[in-house]
């Protein structure tokens, strides 16, 4: 009868929490004593007694223990015995544990440096407490068209102030001016052209500056206070500035016949490296103002300059401010007096500070920013390679199933359960990962300075009080041994038991299967790499020599200083060098930007019209043309007689591009029409005829078109240009060096190659190709050693077929080709998913260019031939190898 | 000299076992208890008190027989061991030294 038994639910309770050794006696006492009472009294429930014995056992002293103690020690002995398996096949198959070491510490290192890297470049401007509601004010220019011309990293010296006062949002307002480089004087020491910043007070409530003397709240006391960083004090003051105290001392600015007494207020921490902008003095804008004049600092269009950052209320969203352009034209400039509303022609745009440094790359950047897409292809290539190092040791692993086939099999005879096996080899990949982390982060520590010169960072791998680091790596190392481990867990435990103590072959190589799909995997990363790299090399090769249409060899650009009082001296005695060809004066030169821009109008027979295209100018003499060797197509050069600033008729050169832009494709048909061009504000606005059209050159890089551009005579030159010729450059320059100094003592000789200059223009997209390279190398590297892995799996478990091929009478190249034809499909489906998708990202980069190559078949057939040669290379010895044996060795083996 | 501890219900069982000599398990020992002291006594006070008992070295216990009631599961029996038997003398000789220090006048004014 069911009622006269003990309630199974209860035993089920007392079993679970009852220690096992007292279960029996227990529960034998429980049952003898419920049948006894049931005897006594059958009418009465002993359920319920039953019940109640049960819960009083639930005591100290009956209860088990809750981590099983005995099953915790069974678990310890058992990942003891995996560690020693796993050890005894490292071991004794030192060559398969090189290669994976090898392959997984270089995935690794890669991965830690490039993460370092976006680690580093994220960084970026986020230590002001500020940092979330700072903004930098940016303009925007556009032609009469309504096309954006220029976008401007720096605002007008208005802007700030206006925007203050007029949105209260805007809750403060700072700007940057680095006015002229002034030389300084301590003492009877004089430290020429330093770098001040004139800034207004806000400045120290928005950013967060630390200072090591004085106080932000004191440093503008004055109008003429001057605030020092560690690294100039000590240039101004000596090691021991800190000891001697700088506050309060007098520094004197010069510049012009100006002589300024400034007094130290206080000296700041250095800039952190990261942030986008490094100042060394900072100083009150109060004092320019006054030297400026009212009027000038009014100024809301144009003479960019005043790099101005706003700081918005807690909330504010900026297209709310940005949305006020078209008010805050109409309010301060309204119509020009050559006709056209403000409003159209300019508008503003703010930029988040800490988006400024990875995505801003704007007219004039204070200093080179980084690059998102950079970001981007770094951290897609860094997640590749680590995948692609983890499928390496996926294919090593799986591809020696067969020495571990009969001890999967013993191990599942023993009891062994599926969960067992997985085990075991997760432990076996974290043993092999623990193995690689040390060689990655030595690889990583050794390839680091490198990394750094190149990319000029100081990234290091300092573990000293960096816990981010420790335990990013502790993370990647169990990331990496999980995955890298997952399939060939799943894939050893799946090795069915009876076929494997027979010793049977149970995996059937011919399948296709998902090794496959690994090995495809890494071929189109590594086609997808060097497509990229073809794609890059070629256009880099496209930019570097294609003709700019000017010569920019043995030219040598020289920036001048204000100490050189005579131009004309300086050249003749600079000419006087018999190694000094040529020389030529300008404001600007090729491989620069044309910043410089001013309103034109052109005759049109009896009409005028306003010139409604961006049309900026450069200054330039005589003998800019011949240094530069720029084609005239039509006209002449400017002669030695005509001088834009005494005649009352100004001379233009244009280029062709101005001359279409003007209605005249023939060139020769514009000379002598009536220009007219020049600042209208300044009065500089001169009426003059078209002298001459040049052929089109490069004067900015091949990022940007050829845009319409107008040279003029003038005395506003800040570089000289020199044609060398001669051998003995060192020397020559050398000369002129000694040169320079007889006509300014003060400053040093800047000079610089031009075709270094022309590279520079492409120096990011070099450095892009150049870690490419390297990326590919190790994609090649890496894919390599998972081939030869995945080749020995194949003939591995083909050894009979080939025995049997071989007796039929195929030879050593036939069954090359019958391993090798595998590859050939798994090359020709990766190059098909490869090279689409890395089209997509080629030609989005390439659209930088506005130059630029085209992706030719030859750049599609190139990664699928280098990835059939490598494995060609390494896919053939192994197999050759194993064609060439006797098949009688291996068929005797039955 | 050792200190004997020994709660007055693992005294009384340890007496029980003691006077059941080898037939003292689970069940005859609870019977025991009940049927002497006319007191109920639940399993898990029992169990505890015998395998507190068990680790303290008190007593000493071995598998024995099992029977059909039982569901086949075998019969824990125990055993006092030496120690046992020095701590009850030890608890006899306490309880013996107090009642010998008690004035006589408490009891004969109790008797009033």
């Amino acid at each position: 009868m069911a009622v006269n038994q003990p309630p199974q639910l209860a035993t089920k309770l007392l079993r679970w929490f009852c220690k096992p050794q007292y279960l029996e006696d227990i529960q034998g006492d429980l049952e003898e004593e419920f049948y006894d009472r049931i005897e006594l009294n059958p009418n009465r429930s002993s359920s319920g007694w039953y019940w109640w014995q049960i819960v009083k056992l639930f005591r100290s002293g009956i209860i088990r223990p809750f981590k099983p103690i005995d099953s915790t020690q069974k678990e310890i002995s058992m990942f003891k015995n995996y560690i020693k398996i796993g050890l005894r096949n490292l071991w004794k198959y030192k060559m398969g544990t090189v290669i994976n070491v090898l392959g997984l510490s270089t995935g690794v290192a890669a991965f830690v440096l490039i993460a370092l890297f976006i680690k580093d470049e994220l960084k970026y401007d986020r230590h002001h407490e500020n940092a979330d509601n700072i903004y930098r004010l940016t303009i925007k220019n556009f032609t009469s068209e309504g096309a954006l011309s220029r976008h401007w990293a720096f605002a007008s010296a208005g802007h700030a102030e206006r925007f203050k006062e007029d949105y209260p949002e805007v809750i403060k307002a700072t700007r940057f001016y680095p006015w002229a480089f002034p030389d300084l004087l301590v003492g009877d020491r004089k430290f020429p052209a330093e770098q001040v910043i004139f800034t207004d007070p806000d400045v120290f409530d928005m950013f967060t500056f630390p200072f090591i003397e004085g106080s932000p709240e004191t440093a503008f006391n004055t109008e003429q206070s001057l605030v020092l960083t560690e690294t100039s004090a000590i240039r101004l003051f000596g090691n021991d500035w800190q000891t001697e105290g700088v506050i309060g001392e007098r520094v004197t600015l010069q510049r012009d016949g100006l002589n300024a007494p400034f007094t130290v207020s206080g000296v700041m921490k250095d800039m952190p490296e990261h942030q986008h902008f490094h100042f060394e003095y900072l100083a009150p804008i109060r004092f320019i103002e006054q030297v400026f004049g009212e009027s000038s600092m009014s100024n809301v269009t144009g003479n960019y300059n005043w790099l101005t950052y706003l700081m918005l209320q807690e909330g504010t969203n900026p297209v709310a401010i940005e949305n006020q352009k078209d008010a805050f034209f109409d309010k301060y400039v309204g119509q020009f007096a050559q006709g056209g509303d403000a409003k159209d022609y300019y508008d503003f745009a703010l930029q988040p500070l800490k988006s400024i440094h990875l995505h801003s790359n704007l007219e004039s950047e204070i200093e080179t920013n980084g690059s998102i897409q950079q970001v981007y292809i770094f951290g897609t290539v860094a997640i590749l390679l680590l995948i692609v190092a983890c499928i390496n040791y996926m294919n090593l692993a799986t591809s020696h199933f067969s020495r571990r086939m009969k001890e999967v099999g013993v191990r599942k005879v023993l009891g062994a359960l599926r969960s067992t096996l997985v085990k075991q080899f997760l432990t076996e990949a974290f043993l092999v990962n623990i193995l690689s982390f040390p060689i990655a982060l030595i690889l990583a520590e050794l390839a680091l300075p490198h990394l750094n010169d190149f990319m000029g960072k100081s990234l290091s791998l300092g573990f000293a009080g960096n816990m981010d680091l420790l335990i990013g790596l502790l993370l990647l190392l169990v990331l990496v041994a999980v995955f890298s481990g997952s399939y060939p867990s799943i894939f050893l435990s799946r090795i069915n038991l009876t076929q494997a103590l027979k010793g049977e072959s149970t995996i059937n190589s011919n399948k296709w299967n998902f090794r496959n799909w690994l090995v495809t995997f890494q071929y189109a990363v590594t086609i997808a790499l060097i497509f990229a790299l073809a794609v890059i090399e070629s256009q880099l090769y496209f930019v570097q020599n294609s003709d700019p249409g000017y010569n920019k060899e043995q030219l040598v650009s020289v920036g001048l200083s204000r100490n050189i009082g005579n131009l004309t001296t300086f050249k003749n005695e600079l000419l006087n060098h018999p190694n000094v060809e040529k020389a030529a004066y300008a404001s600007r030169i090729p491989t620069g930007r044309l910043a410089d821009s001013w309103g034109a109008s052109f005759n049109q027979g009896d009409s005028v019209a306003s010139v409604n295209f961006r049309l900026p100018f450069i200054w330039v003499d005589d003998d800019f043309l011949e240094t530069f060797q720029i084609e005239l197509v039509a006209g002449s050069n400017f002669s030695a007689d005509m001088d834009m600033i005494e005649d009352s008729v100004g001379y233009y050169l244009i280029n062709e591009t101005t001359s279409k832009a003007l209605g005249y494709d023939n060139p020769n048909d514009i000379i002598g029409q009536k220009i007219n061009y020049g600042n209208y504000d300044d009065q500089t606005f001169k009426a003059g005829r078209i002298l001459g059209v040049t052929r089109d050159f490069h004067f900015e890089s091949m990022h940007t078109s050829i845009t319409p551009m107008i040279m003029m005579k003038g005395d506003n030159m800040r570089t000289i240009c020199l044609k060398l010729t001669g051998d003995d450059h060192s020397q020559t320059l050398a000369d002129i060096e000694s040169l320079w100094y007889e006509f300014d003592q003060d400053n040093t000789l800047n000079y610089r190659f031009v075709d270094d200059r022309f590279n520079e223009q492409y120096q990011s997209e070099m450095r892009l190709s150049t870690m490419i390279k390297v990326f590919t190398s190790i994609a090649i590297l890496i894919g390599c050693l998972g081939l030869i892995g995945m080749v020995a799996f194949i003939i591995e478990t083909k050894n009979k077929e080939i025995g049997i091929r071989k007796v039929l009478g195929a030879s050593a190249g036939d069954i090359a080709i019958n391993i090798g034809y595998r590859f050939g499909i798994l090359i020709v489906i990766a190059t098909v998913v490869a090279i689409p998708c890395t089209f997509l990202i080629v030609s989005d980069w390439l659209d930088s260019f506005v130059y630029r190559t085209s992706i030719t078949i030859w750049m599609i057939m190139l990664p699928a031939m280098v990835v059939i040669l490598v494995t060609v290379l390494s896919v053939g010895i192994q197999t050759i190898k194993a064609a060439l044996v006797n098949p009688a060795v291996i068929l005797k083996t039955e | 000299m050792k200190d004997y501890q020994l709660g007055e219900f693992e005294e009384i069982v340890l007496l029980t076992v003691a006077i059941l000599h080898g037939d003292a398990y689970g069940v005859s020992i609870k019977r025991d208890i009940e049927e002497r002291l006319q007191r109920t006594v639940s399993v898990g006070a029992l169990q505890t008190a015998l395998r507190r008992m068990e680790d303290k070295d008190y007593l000493h216990s071995t598998f024995g027989e099992s029977t059909a009631k039982r569901g086949g599961k075998r019969k824990r029996y125990f055993e006092i061991t030496d120690l046992g038997k020095q701590a009850l003398a030890y608890s006899k000789e306490t309880r013996n030294q107090m009642w010998n220090a008690i004035p006589k006048t408490v009891f004969e004014f109790s008797w009033l």
